[in-house]
């Protein structure tokens, strides 16, 4: 078999989780290509320009600790940050950033350029090549073919994507770029379980044409909390976005025309992210809630496009347009691009192992929504993963996974692995049973020692993981030591802000654990404070907020959750299982578990039936 | 496994028994037993057999003696450090022992769980799998299997309501953390304490209803009552005269009294004979019904004496009606003479569970003893299965309740939802473990279901 050019690894798509795939395996030293469609496209935001959020932007941070490229590229082309949940515990805070779309793709695209032996290649990939089992290399519509040890598969809403705007459909993989059907069908005959899933996009609106007035602004933080570890200023200038409501009439014209959306006509069948409805769905779910939220966010500086956000829609076109000028402010806007709605393939994630290779075809890696995710930050991090593990295996080194108790990534794989999708899968933070120790604040701490062993993390960048590693072990014992007696004065001055009796002394430790005592009066009474960041007394202090829970938590879940991992042949016949009743064998059997963690949770499982399971599994597995 | 905590378990085969094994595994147990010898210095050989009191470690009442064994880890048959009790078999004492222990500390274990640890800490090897095998199989005896399984159904019903409240108050809390951007409904924090101290007292009232040592520390009430020379003052010497050695007396009541404490099988009773508020001459006047009505009413049983020798009378039948609404027992007296008594055919005593006995030469006794006691033991009192199904349940509703009151204090404090909403999460895991999992996801589809969620 002949082949244009050799490569290690070879990433098919430059969204957000082929990028992150292709800059990681190359940096790890790989010879890297990535296939793109369109090289003008690379590092697009397909649907909201915002990165982070509640626990998505918890894991861009853990995205940045281990020496991934998202965090870098949103700071520098992010035009309103914002700290979520500012006023609740540390734990479930989370940046998120409006970036401005056009700027973030020029900037990732420069990101990719410079990242030596990364090759930018642009085609359509219509086969994997596969030779006993193990992918050899990808072919490409215009017939070149690329050798590859290992290939990442990034394919995004691209695989058979089917586009709806009212009654109209039409095969695209995104609004105007083609999409990919050979490779669809290439998938289903190598044999992968494949599925449907649905998303949507809201109407893109001419800012000239808003009535701004009738909006309450929403401004960006004063001092903006950035993604990435390395960031010390962000340097664009923020933005303000508007926030607004729907009404009555919006919702009688949508009830009235329901039979036009496609949604609810019959025309699509399969399943979208409940946490992004579409305005039909709010409408026709939620009968009795008489406006909801819209957010009218810029898409950058140098555009009058604007992001009608909460407004997904795929009814008509023309509809839509009636529908935007139904709500005050929006009498006159014109709408520049319709909402639609997009139906793409994507591969049951439960034959994937948890390095992400898929465990039909050695050497095949797939990351993003092929794996039923949504999210532009849950994908990268799996095109992260991916793309690590795809180097690990080319240079025969030791694959990488990460586990549930110290990451937001371990968590998503591990659910993707363990129960699959029914609907496009979010991240949320209580996903995590251990969320109080997966703070934004502390993923370097928790996973850059990863990213620098794979050589993901630079020299500047390491040093300054050191330096803050040890700033925050001088400042826990600072503060744990610093105490005051009734007699001091700062006790007084404590005490007096707080309006609490203090008991007999008080060390700083301990006031941190205190609820609702400002991170300034920790400070303030700190010796030699200025030595540290503010960012480092966020941190301690969290450190001893949580630090009772966590400890207590680890012991709780070291029980549940101990022998999840345990793996279960696929093989095993469960009526051999001593002690089983006939009702739990036939759990068993229809779910199939393929590890404990799957078998724990089946519906109505008795905890009789899973130890039992458990002994044997253990017994087998020493034997 | 990683400093694993220590758990408690009856582990002889289930079933009324002359000698009990109560196994304690974990890096606690010694510590655990030492508060029931109430010796803080004990320290035992390893693997030697020595007899000691047992003691509540609250009230310091004598539980047991019995015969204690320390295993010292790694040589044991977990791999743990283990202690074994070897207690008398009645089950209710064995019960009071496991309660003890549990308020200790210590945990009651999972089915099959000593077998796991051992099988986990590399104890059990190829030729001893067989062993294994068969101690799992007599853990899910079909008897047994079945006993849990209606128990647990029944629970898991009861349970539900509960299981449901807290998704109700975990659903705003948790939207609240995750969905910052959404325009939902201010979350008003003194009406979630209320339902929270609402429901972890009703959590807490559930488990006492599983608590093995309830009888053992409160004692059972019990009225004898009868018409005149049925026989209850020798019914109720008889009684007594079983127990003399242990009898004692309590504060306020003399040796005349017509109260007595003794005790049955270790549970404490507290024996009224409503003879004594007769005066002689009256037949049932105004003030010995209004006596009697009374002891009826604070009994937890009555017992109804009857004459077997004597047909029964209106007077029988009577008192019969009296006692309807009270759980209640026949007891027919002078068995040592002709019996002319309908047994219970016809009329009021029909279906009532009756104990024929002779106060004169103590026949019967040993079944009215039983027959006392197993209205209180819960359904099946010779079944220890359902009781260690029964501690296991009360430990893991206390600690649920416990979770909850965890949560009121944050509240109380000011902490943040994500801190609130650990005891109430534990809460749940801790009831999934009876009624099985609740998942993020059914948590998640009740949010969605709840709030109009998504940008």
């Amino acid at each position: 078999m002949s082949f244009d050019e050799q490569f290690d690894v070879v990433v098919i798509g430059a969204g957000h989780a082929g990028c992150e795939a292709a800059s990681s395996a190359a940096r790890m030293g790989c010879q890297t290509a990535l296939v793109t469609l369109n090289l003008d496209l690379i590092g697009q935001m397909s649907c909201n320009p915002a990165i982070g959020g509640i626990a998505k932007g918890h894991i861009v941070r853990e995205i940045d600790a281990l020496g991934g490229i998202m965090g870098r590229v949103i700071d520098r082309t992010g035009i309103q940050f914002r700290l979520l949940n500012r006023s609740r515990g540390p734990a479930v805070q989370s940046p998120r950033a409006q970036a401005d779309r056009a700027l973030y793709r020029t900037e990732m695209r420069q990101t990719l350029e410079a990242t030596p032996n990364l090759h930018l290649r642009q085609g359509l990939v219509v086969e994997l090549v596969i030779l006993d089992g193990r992918i050899v290399g990808v072919e490409m519509q215009d017939a070149r073919r690329l050798r590859a040890k290992a290939v990442v598969l990034a394919s995004g809403t691209f695989l058979n994507g089917l586009i709806h705007t009212g009654r109209k459909t039409y095969t695209a993989g995104r609004a105007g770029e083609p999409a990919s059907l050979e490779l669809a069908e290439n998938l289903k005959e190598i044999g992968f379980s494949v599925g449907r899933l649905k998303t949507g996009t809201p109407p893109r609106l001419d800012g000239r044409t808003i009535n701004w007035e009738q909006f309450q602004p929403q401004f960006s933080d004063e001092l903006p909390v950035p993604f990435s570890f390395s960031t010390q200023t962000i340097e664009q200038p923020q933005i303000t976005c508007f926030v607004g409501y729907t009404n009555e009439h919006v919702h009688n014209a949508i009830r009235n025309n329901i039979h036009e959306s496609p949604l609810y006509s019959g025309q699509i069948k399969s399943v979208g992210p409940r946490y992004c409805p579409s305005i039909e769905d709010k409408v026709v779910k939620f009968p009795d809630k008489g406006r909801h939220q819209l957010f009218l966010e810029p898409e950058g500086h140098n555009t009058f496009e604007v992001y009608l956000n909460g407004f997904s829609t795929s009814m008509p076109s023309d509809f839509q347009q009636e529908l935007v000028h139904k709500i005050p402010g929006l009498d006159e806007a014109k709408i520049i691009r319709p909402g639609y709605a997009i139906e793409y393939d994507f591969v049951d994630p439960r034959e994937l192992t948890p390095f992400l290779e898929t465990s039909r075809v050695k050497n095949l890696f797939f990351a993003g929504q092929i794996n039923g995710t949504t999210g532009y930050e849950e994908a990268a991090c799996q095109g992260l993963l991916a793309g690590i593990n795809a180097a690990l295996s080319v240079q025969g080194r030791q694959s990488f996974r990460l586990s549930r108790d110290e990451s937001y990534i371990g968590v998503l794989i591990d659910d993707l692995i363990k129960f699959g999708v029914d609907e496009p899968y979010r991240m949320f933070t209580s996903r995590a049973e251990n969320r109080l120790s997966l703070r934004y604040d502390t993923a370097d701490l928790r996973l850059s020692i990863y990213g620098r062993e794979f050589g993901l993390i630079n020299d500047p960048s390491w040093d300054n993981f050191n330096l803050r590693r040890d700033r925050l072990g001088r400042l826990r014992t600072i503060l744990d030591r610093t105490r005051f007696k009734r007699s001091d004065t700062a006790y007084q001055e404590i005490a007096q802000t707080l309006n609490v009796d203090l008991g007999d002394s008080v060390s700083l430790s301990q006031l941190a654990i205190r609820a609702n005592v400002p991170i300034e009066l920790i400070r303030k009474f700190t010796p030699f404070n200025h030595s540290y960041l503010p960012s480092d007394f966020e941190t301690v202090a969290a450190d001893f907020l949580y630090s009772g829970y966590v400890q207590s938590q680890k012991n709780n879940f070291a029980r549940v959750f101990y022998n999840d991992s345990l793996h279960i042949p696929p093989n095993l016949v469960f009526n051999t299982i001593c002690g089983l009743s006939k009702e739990m064998i036939h759990r068993f059997e229809q779910a199939k578990p393929t590890n404990f963690g799957q078998a724990r949770t089946i519906p109505g499982m008795t905890p009789v039936a899973l130890t039992n399971l458990l002994i044997y599994l253990k017994l087998n597995n020493t034997l | 496994m990683r400093s694993p905590d220590t758990i408690v378990a009856l582990s002889t085969p289930p079933g009324r028994s002359g000698v009990a094994v109560i196994r304690l595994s974990g890096p606690h147990s010694l510590d655990y037993l030492k508060s029931l010898l109430r010796k803080t210095d004990f320290s035992p050989a390893p693997n030697r057999v020595s007899l000691h009191t047992l003691r509540d470690p609250e009230s310091d009442e004598i539980l047991d003696r019995a015969l204690i064994t320390y295993f010292k880890s790694p040589q044991s048959f977990t791999g743990e450090d283990v202690v074994e009790l070897s207690c008398h078999g009645s089950p209710v004492l064995l019960l009071h022992v496991i309660d003890a222990l549990l308020r200790l500390g210590a945990r009651a274990a999972d089915p099959g769980e000593f077998t796991l640890r051992a099988v986990s800490n590399g104890h059990l090897n190829l030729s001893q799998a067989e062993a294994v095998r068969d101690l799992i199989e007599a853990q899910t005896h079909a008897a047994v299997r079945q006993a849990a399984r209606q128990l647990g159904g029944e629970l898991s019903a009861r349970l539900q309501p509960f299981k449901d409240t807290l998704i109700e108050l975990i659903v705003p809390l948790e939207s609240s953390l995750e969905f910052v951007e959404d325009d939902l409904p201010e979350l008003v924090l003194a009406q979630l304490t209320d339902n929270l101290k609402q429901l972890s007292q009703n959590l807490e009232s559930l488990a006492e209803t599983f608590r093995s040592g309830r009888l053992l520390k409160e004692g059972i009430n019990v009225a004898l009552v009868g018409r005149p020379n049925a026989g209850k003052s020798s019914v109720f010497n008889r009684l007594l005269a079983s127990d003399r050695a242990i009898v004692t007396d309590i504060p306020g009541t003399t040796r005349d009294s017509l109260s007595e404490l003794l005790t049955i099988e270790g549970v404490p009773i507290l024996l009224t004979d409503t003879a004594g508020v007769r005066q002689a001459g009256d037949t049932l006047e105004q003030l010995g019904i209004e006596r009697t009505r009374r002891a009826i009413a604070d009994a937890d049983l009555v017992i109804v004496v009857i004459d077997g020798s004597q047909h029964l009378s209106g007077e029988d039948e009577a008192i019969c009606a009296e006692v309807s609404e009270s759980k209640h027992l026949l007891v027919i007296n002078k068995s040592d003479l002709e019996i002319l008594y309908e047994g219970g055919l016809n009329g009021v005593t029909r279906g009532i569970q009756s104990v024929t006995v002779s106060a004169i030469t103590g026949a019967g006794f040993d079944l009215l003893r039983h027959a006392i006691l197993a209205p209180f033991t819960d359904s099946a009192p010779q079944d220890t299965s359902v009781l260690i199904t029964n501690a296991r349940h009360f430990d893991l509703l206390q600690r649920a309740a416990n979770s909850l009151y965890s949560s009121q204090r944050a509240i109380q404090q000011g902490a943040s939802e994500d801190l609130i909403l650990v005891g109430l999460y534990d809460a749940l895991r801790y009831l999934g473990e009876i009624t099985g999992e609740t998942t993020t996801e059914d948590i998640l589809s009740e949010i969605f279901a709840t709030f109009c969620i998504g940008k």
